[in-house]
């Protein structure tokens, strides 16, 4: 039997035990919170950085394929971390166990507490009161827990680490890419390497490619044949699907990096020769500087600067003048030592004889393209040219072209296959240029007033 | 029950009492402290115990002293094939009165008394060996239609000499079963039997004093028994013996009838045919209460379940052919159920 009084100071000790259990659960909570808050921001600065990292140092491809792989990774791990701390959270039961075990007080905390609201208690409830109570000092919340702060505040200050890392790394990495007015060197690109689309209705960023007419129609038939081959092998959908995600990649890359999408990229292709049996087109993409001289040279693709955009790019004095001459080795040597001179001939300077014959054997095919090609074409000879059909409906091919980098030598420069020609038999004779047919005199006039326009 | 009051022990008073036993037992045993601990906590828990050791390792000596320090009625039963049931439980016989006229009485056995050494008790046949189980569970006799009750504390002790199986009879499971602990006495190391050989071949012989006066012992035995009772559980230590017992159960087991079990063992499914008894489950508690005691608490912790686990259990547990062949014992997977059960708590 037990007294009033008696009652009331055990009441007053289990008070003072729940109210310091309590305040066990109180710091192990709010660990638990930290811990979820900390983690759930360290992962989503580490991916943010990590995404802007990316939108600078990979292409749209990669970034394409990186970004959700990193956006789903930080997913798992925030839904981790908040399960993590759900599970660290205490209950007051929880919360004695673990006071027990870190005071080593054998239980008695956890039994104080699972009995308190029970009505009989056993006449030895008193003592265990009595008994804990003498451990007091040891279950203080201070050395049950003595953080206050989660160790996930390390993760988080990494992560911020990271992200001011970041900054400094875009700015010293950029991805090579085409952009309007980056000064990129010539680029020169086989149209057969290349992957040619259409663009996608209401997509803004393309590239605009302007031609004369004769290099867009040789476009179209290549857009042609790669939309029925994409038809064929069944994989047109899924080709435009992968098309879009890179252009959303890529979009998201621009607002990432800031880079401005609106001011549409412009490229000036011409045709490598006149000849459609010519496998070999070349896109070349000069620098301003270089502009007139690699205007000479006929067959090249080359990109205006963002400011020339609307301008037509035709040949120059120079170029009305080569038409004219017949094609002569000497010539031909010459303009093919400066097209060379002009493509940084450090680095075809590495390439083989093999390599340098073909670069030269293609220079003069350029020469004939200048001649046979734009030359040819009777709607730029003949008055102003004809708008073109493909380029009135708004017709926009995408391209994307890489310059490999060779170095520090041939920076800028394309990777050009080399091209293997078997030596003549017996029975062949080499190529002779054709004769071209003489222009008649009426028309010289005509045709010099349309070179020097 | 005589009228004899005693003052209600509290903790303090169990652990000097507890203690004091051990140091008057120890006079006379040479080591076996644990099996003496485990000796003493199945006595104020009110179990009975089985001794299994080797011929000369003191298990009737160690019986002998116990009933001397604790000085109640101590009766030893030799069990042997020719036993018979009331020869242990007593019997009816026709006796002569003054006036000449005869009738039945009961003449009671050697289970009437407070501790009872059954020696060698697998010697004697089921019938016999089951004729204890009344008395050890009930502590009470029946003959001839008539209950008896026996005298508390009643205290069992039951020695098994595990090398010697010719002509035996193991124990039905039943009757394992009533032993709260099995206690394993084994061969004493050199320095013990050194102190053995020179304090029992000497002209002195070591004089046992009774802890308890003999009016009072058996009503201060019962209040410690009682005290034991009050220990407090919190119900995770109550979930965590009966999760021990429940994985010392095999999976496949046709009596086990819930499958979604919170903690598995491998070494469990292969080696067990039956795990033990919602008795073990008692024993560890009432095992671990006493501990709590000994250690000035009145809360049993995770500790004492463990510590009496392997005497709680081990005896309960039914190993198959396969653990025979592996040399597994029953010792063994209790301490690997404690380690699951352990690494798998919530």
């Amino acid at each position: 039997m037990s007294f009033p009084s008696q009652d009331r100071r055990a009441d007053e000790k289990l008070g003072r035990i729940l109210g310091r259990v309590g305040s066990v659960r109180t710091r192990l909570n709010s660990l638990a919170l930290q811990h979820a808050i900390f983690y759930t921001l360290a992962l989503a600065i580490a991916g943010g950085a990590a995404v802007y990292a990316g939108a600078f140092l990979l292409s749209p491809l990669a970034f394409m394929v990186g970004t959700p792989a990193l956006v789903i990774v930080a997913a798992i791990g925030i839904a981790s971390a908040v399960g993590a701390a759900w599970r660290m959270r205490a209950s007051a039961v929880r919360a004695a166990a673990i006071a027990d075990d870190r005071a080593e007080l054998k239980g008695r905390l956890s039994t104080i507490v699972a009995l308190a609201n029970h009505q009989t208690r056993g006449s030895l409830w008193s003592y265990l009161l009595e008994d804990a109570i003498g451990y007091q000092d040891q279950f203080a919340a201070a050395r049950i827990e003595r953080r206050r702060v989660s160790r996930a505040i390390y993760p988080l200050a990494g992560a911020i680490v990271l992200a001011a890392l970041a900054i400094p790394i875009s700015k010293i990495k950029h991805a090579p890419r085409i952009t309007p007015g980056s000064g990129q060197d010539d680029l020169t690109v086989d149209l057969d390497d290349l992957h040619l689309r259409p663009a996608d209705p209401g997509d803004e960023s393309g590239m605009e490619v302007t031609a004369d007419a004769a290099t867009m129609r040789r476009l179209g038939d290549r857009l042609a044949r790669e939309g029925a081959a994409g038809d064929e092998a069944g994989g047109n959908s899924l080709n435009h699907l992968v098309n879009r995600a890179r252009d959303m990649a890529e979009h998201l890359q621009n607002k990432l990096t800031g880079q401005q999408t609106a001011s549409k990229q412009r490229l000036n292709l011409r045709l490598a020769d006149a000849g459609g049996d010519q496998d070999q087109n070349e896109i070349h993409r000069a620098p301003e500087t270089q502009k007139n001289r690699h205007s000479d040279v006929a067959g090249q693709f080359k990109q205006d600067q963002p400011k020339s955009n609307r301008e037509i790019d035709l040949p120059s004095e120079d170029d009305s003048r080569q038409p004219n001459s017949e094609p002569s080795p000497g010539g031909n040597d010459e303009s093919g030592a400066e097209a060379n001179s002009g493509e940084d001939s450090p680095a075809n300077q590495d390439n083989s004889a093999t390599d340098r014959r073909i670069q030269q054997s293609g220079q003069n095919a350029g020469n004939g393209g200048a001649t046979h090609g734009i030359g040819a074409d009777p709607d730029s000879l003949f008055g102003a040219p004809a708008v073109s059909k493909l380029g009135s409906e708004g017709f926009e091919i995408a391209i994307e072209a890489r310059p490999v980098d060779h170095g520090a030598k041939g920076a800028g420069h394309a990777y050009v296959a080399p091209k293997v020609r078997a030596p003549l038999s017996l029975n062949q004779e080499p190529d002779e240029p054709v004769a071209r047919a003489a222009v008649p005199a009426e028309d010289r006039t005509t045709i010099r007033r349309v070179f020097e326009r | 029950m005589s009228d004899v009051q005693v003052e209600t022990p509290t903790v303090a008073d169990f652990a000097r009492t507890f203690r004091r036993i051990q140091a008057e037992i120890h006079k006379l045993i040479i080591g076996h402290e644990q099996a003496v601990e485990e000796l003493l906590s199945a006595l104020f828990a009110g179990g009975h115990v089985l001794i299994e050791g080797v011929p000369g390792t003191g298990k009737t000596t160690l019986v002998k002293t116990l009933g001397l320090a604790l000085n109640l009625s101590f009766n030893r039963i030799q069990f042997t094939v020719d036993l018979m049931p009331a020869d242990i439980t007593g019997t009816r016989v026709i006796l002569s009165g003054d006036d000449g006229r005869r009738e039945f009485s009961f003449q009671p056995g050697p289970v009437f008394c407070h501790i009872l050494l059954g020696d060698e008790i697998n010697r004697a046949t089921p019938k016999t060996q089951s004729a204890l189980l009344e008395a050890m569970a009930e502590l009470q006799v029946t003959v001839s239609g008539t209950t008896y009750r026996l005298k508390p504390p009643y205290f069992v002790m039951a020695t098994l000499n595990p090398i010697e199986m010719e002509g035996t009879y193991p124990l039905p499971e039943a009757q394992l079963d009533r032993f709260l602990f099995k206690v394993r006495l084994n061969y004493p190391g050199e320095g013990e039997l050194t102190r053995i050989i020179s304090s029992t071949t000497g002209p002195e012989e070591a004089g046992i004093e009774a802890v308890f006066h003999a009016t009072e012992a058996a009503e201060r035995i019962e209040a410690l028994k009682r005290l034991v009772r009050e220990v407090m559980v919190a119900p995770a230590m109550e979930i965590y013996a009966a999760r021990l017992v429940r994985t010392t159960q095999p999976q496949n087991s046709r009596f086990v009838t819930d499958e979604a079990r919170a903690v598995h063992d491998e070494m469990v499914n292969r080696y067990v045919m039956f795990g033990s008894s919602p008795r073990g489950a008692q024993a560890l508690i009432l095992g671990a209460k006493v501990r709590a005691l000994l250690d000035g608490r009145a809360n049993i912790a995770r500790e004492d379940i463990e510590h009496v686990a392997v005497a709680a259990l081990a005896h309960r547990i039914m190993l198959n052919y396969a653990a025979l062949s592996d040399g597994i014992d029953a010792a063994q997977i209790v301490e690997r159920v404690i380690k699951s059960v352990r690494a798998g708590k919530p």
